[in-house]
């Protein structure tokens, strides 16, 4: 195909270049323009990440084949503080609070200003509605609305300029205040460059070729073809590396890439490193790999069944980890209780999602200290893992950790940058991956899994006796933080509440399912969806009101826990009392008593939305409009 | 009535840093030429706003301005160990060692300043830009106390560790000492429930949350609604479909995620029992505000519809297919 001259009006600058015909106007604004303050977070409509201002209506730049974009006047992030100083919206993101990691926020800001545009009044449903095709994962969107609504009263007077400005701290003391983000003028102006942004002279764009399988053998991979492409540099597989493989947060089970064996659908199995990404990407499609398909095993409870098929040697029952806790006699404590309740509880895998797809840079400096940039969540641990890999000492490893576009937990599997380190050392040039969200979705970590039994004894005044738990996770293909999550997920399982006996366990099991890993709340999130949701189940049996049977067991000042910790201060009923009274609870058995309560809110809820009676959009822009 | 509302509560704990592993963190600081500071950790960013605290903390040690705090540089090679960026442990593990740090530069360029006023050193206080002695008349701006210093040949700097006193799990009775720091929380979960179409929303939650000291509230709130919500969307729609090993979710077509028209009203409490150990008493927030909602919302959709969700998520389907179970049940 050939190329095409584009010619428009760039943040108020006319341009005239060359483009490819098959270039999206996100991939042309960011790479050829250098123009990185919007982001690519899903390149498929669906997140608002990229959105810019096509002859003034925003649209999401992902969707748009850069022709589009010809004789047309394109604003970016980059357009709304040109001169320096922030927008007014802009300056209310600041003020309010409204970022977090920032990935989303250049996008969240267009369409922000869009909004205000078309209706300048907007109130706070319309802007939600407004704001409906940009996602953040990381601030719950509060202070997104009440940043848009800060801009909306200062651009209509009523409220002062001065409303946007740090709160002065007369006494100069500076904690405890509402000091304003210092992050945030790079963020919401687009400024921030994260890794997937950054380039290097010299710079090679890698590509990583993926198991379609989810256990087989690897009988033999054949690079041969692949590595005498016009423009391929470099092409590593398990074979390129010198050191001791192996890397995960608690066991080294995970090669850098696949060793002998694939174990889940999108584990890496080589990567290629060229002088595009499109010629890296041809080069995959070059590598030969012959697998032999091994039975896979889908089901934690299978995989700890005898002659199960086994996902890693090292560990012929399946299990990562068990970790159990004990206190008293539980079997005893059941005995005495007047009741006896036992549930199962269940939860899915969940993506992390952070709007940061995986990206990083590898590069070998004039010293032979081998760098890598990315967003990891660990850096020191990654420093160990891959001077071990790369068999170098810690002094000739160096992380630097790029602005983390959201983590979660996430970014603490050092799951890409051995690659990055490899074809660094081996075409000795800088190298680049940026993940696809599909690639990170696939290949990624995701929150465990987990089935949960529990069984608790309770006498007929509330107190609990006794509580058995039985937690059995999907920890997937590699260990990752399985082991952390289930000391937490154990440790945290029977709730702040003082029980004579407890008996929990918990266990992450093999399968050749997406790994599961570190994700925010680590463990404690399945076990307390179990205990919290057993406690309502007891109360209402027992005719208590939830806080009050909560209270009954509550741990106290000077308590031991389930552990035999010995605790200091304990501020579970001060947060009980708190939660009630703001709330204005009306005490009472959990019993179905909706329709009758007296408390249902007032000022303190949203309002509700009924589906397609929801705020109509105008068409000229208030939807985002997908480019056909 | 096709819509149903209802209220549920839940409460959580939680502890701060590493779990039974002995956890620590490094900094280096320096009250930089023209009363400026410098704080160099092994740490960033990830959208939780440490930069930020860092800045405050640094600024409220030695009396400074939080906008002239520098803060770098993450990076293996250039900076102390800060260990890693998740835990709930930045505020406490770094935030602690950066106080430390900050003292022991604040205490050489004080010590400077009390030999040139001839003061004693209990007497110096900074703060906002200022050194001053108290009660006497000497008062000058730290860029100029800064002067002095380095016109005796003294470079304010300080460096500090931060470890915990924790150790592993038995591995039989799982007993031992896995944090030195706790926190409590409540949140009370209000929701609506449509019972022709299964459709859950979560309207409002009240979430009161021990974070030991708030350095700054509004980040507070921040890790507070942000954590609420990721929290709902595994409580009503996300969900990574696996059939055979493979995905069919691998894009946000399909992989639901909430957006601005999902979200609650969240109104935050802070409450504040500070830790006793650290230099500030602070403790943490990012992920003990997602561990009740689950069952705050999952104890409000049984209170609306007196339906209980045992399997995640409660999506609108499996609502109402326990809703009409239930109707069954009633009928015979
Ligand atoms: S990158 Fe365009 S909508 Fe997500
Ligand atoms: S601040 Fe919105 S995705 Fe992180």
């Amino acid at each position: 195909m050939v190329d095409l001259r584009l010619e428009a009006t760039v943040n108020g600058r006319k341009i005239s270049r060359t483009a490819k015909p098959h270039q999206r106007l996100l991939d042309f604004i960011r790479d050829d323009l250098n123009l990185t303050g919007n982001k690519e977070g899903c390149g498929a409509g669906e997140c608002g990440t990229c959105s810019v201002f096509v002859d003034g209506v925003l649209m999401k730049s992902c969707l748009l084949p850069v022709a589009k974009a010809q004789g047309a006047q394109i604003d970016t992030i980059e357009s709304l503080a040109k001169t320096g100083e922030l927008s007014v919206l802009q300056k209310a993101f600041h003020k309010a609070g409204a970022s977090q990691c920032g990935y989303c926020i250049p996008g969240m800001v267009m369409a922000a200003t869009a909004a205000l545009r078309i209706n300048p009044f907007a109130d706070r449903e319309e802007i939600k509605e407004r704001l409906g095709g940009n996602i953040c994962r990381c601030t719950g969107y509060q202070k997104i609305f009440d940043a848009v609504e800060l801009a909306r009263d200062v651009q209509n007077g009523r409220l002062p300029a001065t409303a946007l400005l740090e709160t002065d701290t007369e006494d100069g003391e500076v904690i405890g205040k509402n000091v304003r983000r210092i992050d945030a003028p790079s963020k919401v102006s687009g400024k921030l460059k994260y890794a997937g942004d950054m380039t290097m002279p010299g710079m090679l764009h890698v590509q990583v070729l993926r198991s379609p399988h989810a256990h087989a053998r690897i009988v033999s991979i054949d690079v041969s073809a692949a590595e005498a492409m016009d423009g391929i540099e470099g092409v590593v597989t398990s074979a390129d590396v010198p050191g001791q493989d192996g890397f995960g947060v608690f066991v080294h089970d995970q090669p850098v890439m696949a060793r002998g064996k694939v174990r889940y659908v999108g584990e890496a199995v080589a990567a290629v490193a060229a002088e595009d990404a499109m010629t890296a990407k041809r080069a995959l499609a070059a590598i030969k790999v012959v697998y032999a398909p091994l039975a896979p095993v889908f089901d934690a409870e299978e995989a700890m069944r005898p002659g199960a098929p086994v996902v890693h040697d090292y560990a012929p029952d399946n299990i990562t980890k068990h970790i159990p806790i004990r206190v008293g006699d539980v079997e005893k404590g059941f005995a005495e209780s007047d009741l006896v309740l036992e549930e199962t509880y269940s939860t899915q895998a969940i993506e992390h999602a952070y709007l940061e797809p995986e990206a990083g840079l590898s590069y070998v400096d004039p010293d032979g200290v081998v760098v890598v940039v990315s967003p990891s969540q660990n850096i020191t641990h990654h420093r160990h893992m891959l001077a071990r890999i790369i068999a170098k000492p810690i002094s000739k490893v160096r992380f630097i950790m790029s602005p983390v576009g959201g983590g979660f937990g996430g970014k603490e599997d050092m799951i890409y940058q051995g690659m990055l380190a490899l074809l660094a050392m081996k075409t000795q040039r800088p190298v680049r991956l940026v993940f696809t969200r599909e690639e990170s979705i696939i290949s990624t970590a995701k929150r465990h899994p987990s089935r949960t039994t529990l069984r608790m004894g309770l006498m007929r005044d509330g107190r609990i006796r006794a509580l058995d738990m039985r937690m059995v996770c999907d920890g997937g293909a590699y260990g990752l933080s399985t082991e952390g999550v289930m000391r937490k997920a154990a440790i945290l399982a029977a709730g702040p509440y003082v029980i004579p006996n407890v008996k929990v366990d918990t266990y992450g099991i093999y399968t050749n399912n997406t790994p599961s890993g570190a994700f925010r709340s680590f463990g404690a999130l399945q076990t307390a969806f179990a205990t919290e949701s057993h406690l309502d189940i007891a109360a209402e049996r027992l005719g208590l009101d939830p806080f009050q049977i909560r209270r009954i067991n509550a741990m106290r000042d000077g308590a031991t826990t389930h552990t035999k910790a010995k605790l200091g201060t304990v501020s579970l009923t001060r947060a009980l009392d708190a939660a009630e009274k703001a709330s204005g609870w009306e005490a009472g058995s959990p019993t179905m008593r909706g329709g009758t309560r007296g408390d249902l809110a007032h000022d303190d809820v949203r309002p509700a939305v009924s589906l397609g009676a929801r705020f109509a959009a105008d068409g000229k822009g208030g939807k985002q409009e997908a480019a056909e | 009535m096709a819509r149903k509302r209802g209220r549920g509560m839940a409460a959580c704990w939680y502890g701060i840093a590493r779990t039974a592993a002995v956890d620590r963190a490094g900094a280096w600081a320096e009250i930089d030429d023209g009363g400026s500071a410098k704080i160099i950790t092994g740490v960033t960013e990830i959208g939780e706003g440490i930069l930020t605290v860092l800045a405050q903390i640094a600024a409220h040690e030695m009396g400074v301005k939080p906008e002239h705090v520098v803060i770098g540089d993450n990076d293996t090679g250039r900076s102390p160990e800060a260990a890693h960026a998740g835990a709930s442990r930045q505020t406490y593990m770094i935030g602690n060692v950066v106080a430390l740090a900050s003292r022991e530069a604040r205490k050489r360029l004080v010590e400077v300043m009390a030999d040139v006023w001839d003061v004693e050193v209990e007497t110096i206080r900074t703060g906002n830009g200022e050194i001053w002695a108290e009660n006497t008349n000497h008062r000058i701006s730290m860029g100029e106390a800064v002067t002095f210093a380095k016109g005796r040949g003294v470079v304010p700097v300080g460096s500090a560790t931060f470890g915990t006193d924790t150790t592993g799990l038995d591995p039989v009775d799982g007993s031992g000492n896995p944090w030195q720091a706790y926190v409590f929380g409540c949140q009370v979960a209000e929701v609506e429930v449509d019972t022709v179409t299964g459709e859950v929303q979560v309207l409002g939650v009240w979430a009161a949350h021990d974070v030991g000291r708030a350095v700054n509230p509004q980040g507070v709130e921040g890790q507070i609604e942000g954590g609420i919500v990721q929290a709902l969307g595994q409580a009503l729609m996300e969900d990574y479909e696996l059939k055979d090993g493979h995905t069919s979710t691998s894009g946000f077509a399909k992989y639901i995620l909430p957006t601005s028209l999902d979200v609650p009203r969240v109104n935050s409490i802070i409450i504040e029992d500070p830790d006793p150990i650290g230099p500030l008493g602070v403790k943490g927030i990012g992920e003990p505000a997602m561990v009740p909602t689950i069952p705050a919302v999952m104890n409000a959709i049984y209170d609306a519809v007196g339906v209980r969700i045992f399997d995640l998520p409660a999506t609108p389907e499996k609502v109402l297919m326990a809703i009409r179970a239930k109707e069954r049940e009633a009928a015979e």
